[in-house]
């Protein structure tokens, strides 16, 4: 068993096996994710109560949450695929590390947005320096830099190193960012769930919420394994393995 | 052949890049003149009340460097890359590393110390109490170097690249959010006359961090850029 998973993982590594792998896995994932997404979505709006103090309003939460927590999640599977990218030089945690930035920055954008249409009628204004809100929009930006140094480099795999240790400066800047900004100013509420100790959100608020984080990670895994094929084919266009796909005999 | 020692090397590289800015120096003059332009530019925009220019003083001068700063940062390396002498301090016996702290060194000398000397200009342009100035200066000393070093690792990151100057922006905003906010803390609370010190300690903390960390960082992310 210890011997087979290092194997398993260094054979998955080798891009035609992630291809066939990601290709195999894909529809699953995306299956799984309309699922329970939908589950989530009519347990968020129709089944959970509304909010004592916020009305129905607050029912954004079941998008924004899921969202916040994918556009920090995101960034640290980025961070850790760039790290493996720049210690071990495997080209398979470069391409995932650079397909990972565009879902991020989705994600984030999501938060931004859904965030200020709460805002509006719960805070009474769209925007607000707010600490939270700061962090997430510097999280943004540190995104959009990741994807735009990428695509500065002529040379796909040397743009994808740089962006790479770009990353890298970002998981660590990100916390000081964070506290720094708290340190500025702060109004966002305190959260509400937490993995030790008991939670402060009603039982059926909790679990539609819980199950669209679920739904926010397998769309993330369907939609990385999608981008990620596709940037294989393109890197190893000369290769044979491409070659065989595309002329038809199929290896999948 | 015997090699120079290291504080012989380093000695030669800051001479150098003196020299070579001293040459040119009316690029020096260049983010100074900047930093003027976009000060005098505010009280146009905003009108010429005293209580609304001191109120906002502290910071607009702090922005203004920071962003005269990021016009000179793309110059940091790129004669150097062009003439090819960066392939060369690469392939040195000397640590990299070392090589590239005196280089940042350097710039740090013509670009940010003729701004820190104006800024009291640009302060008192916009009315900025003169008991504040020795704060601001010291925020100053303090967060230009580190402008520089986050700087240098980024412009070594895109040394690989043709066109980098909006890309360095959207690269290095991100990162000087912390170091604008206790600045302009520290400005701001000396202002209102409450204890300033705790923002200006934590600047110079960041800033013995960085000192150690952002050139090894550099010397990474120009090996990064530089191997094709």
């Amino acid at each position: 068993m210890s011997k087979w998973i290092p194997l398993w993982l260094h054979k998955l590594s080798s891009p035609p096996t992630f291809y066939r792998f990601a290709g195999a896995l894909r529809p699953w994932l995306l299956a799984l994710a309309l699922l329970t997404g939908a589950i989530a979505l009519y347990g968020g709006l129709v089944l959970a109560p509304a909010d004592y103090q916020q009305g129905d309003a607050y029912r954004i939460i079941f998008i924004h949450v899921p969202s916040a927590w994918m556009s920090l999640f995101i960034y640290g599977v980025m961070g850790f695929a760039a790290f493996v990218a720049l210690v071990w030089r495997i080209k398979l945690a470069e391409v995932v590390a650079m397909e990972s930035a565009p879902i991020g920055a989705a994600f984030t954008f999501i938060t931004l947005v859904t965030g200020s249409l709460w805002g509006k009628p719960m805070w009474g204004t769209w925007w607000t320096w707010d600490a939270r809100l700061t962090s997430e929009l510097v999280l943004l930006f540190l995104y959009l830099g990741v994807i735009g140094l990428y695509h500065a480099f002529e040379d796909r795999r040397q743009g994808a190193r740089a962006a790479a240790f770009l990353a890298l400066i970002g998981i660590i800047n990100v916390p000081i960012v964070h506290f720094s900004v708290n340190w500025w100013n702060t109004l966002h509420q305190g959260s509400t769930i937490r993995l030790l100790g008991p939670s402060t959100i009603a039982p059926g608020m909790l679990w539609p919420l819980l199950t669209m984080m679920l739904a926010t990670k397998f769309y993330y895994l369907a939609s990385l394994f999608g981008r990620v094929r596709t940037d294989l084919l393109d890197l190893e266009s000369g290769k044979d393995w491409v070659r065989t796909i595309a002329t038809g005999s199929t290896l999948q | 052949m015997s090699r120079p020692g290291l504080a012989n090397a380093c000695a030669a590289m800051l001479r150098r890049d003196l020299t070579l800015a001293w040459r040119r120096r009316g690029d020096i003059a260049m983010p100074v003149l900047y930093a003027l332009i976009v000060t005098m530019l505010f009280p146009f925009a905003l009108g010429p009340e005293d209580t609304l220019l001191q109120r906002i003083a502290g910071g607009v001068v702090l922005v203004t460097i920071l962003l005269a700063m990021l016009l000179a940062l793309d110059a940091m390396f790129s004669s150097d890359i062009e003439d090819g002498s960066l392939e060369q301090l690469v392939l040195a016996p000397q640590p990299l590393a070392l090589m590239l702290a005196v280089k940042i060194l350097a710039h740090w000398l013509t670009t940010a110390l003729p701004l820190i000397v104006i800024s009291p200009l640009l302060a008192g342009m916009l009315h900025l109490p003169t008991a504040v100035m020795p704060v601001l200066v010291l925020a100053l000393l303090l967060s230009t170097p580190m402008l520089s070093l986050l700087g240098a690792i980024l412009v070594a990151l895109t040394a690989g690249t043709r066109r980098s100057g909006m890309l360095l922006a959207l690269m290095l905003l991100p990162l000087c959010v912390p170091v604008v906010i206790f600045a302009a803390g520290a400005v701001a609370a000396s202002q209102q006359g409450l204890p300033w010190l705790a923002p200006i300690a934590w600047l110079g903390a960041a800033l013995v961090l960085l000192l150690v960390l952002a050139p090894l960082a550099c010397a990474a992310a120009l090996r990064i850029a530089l191997d094709a």
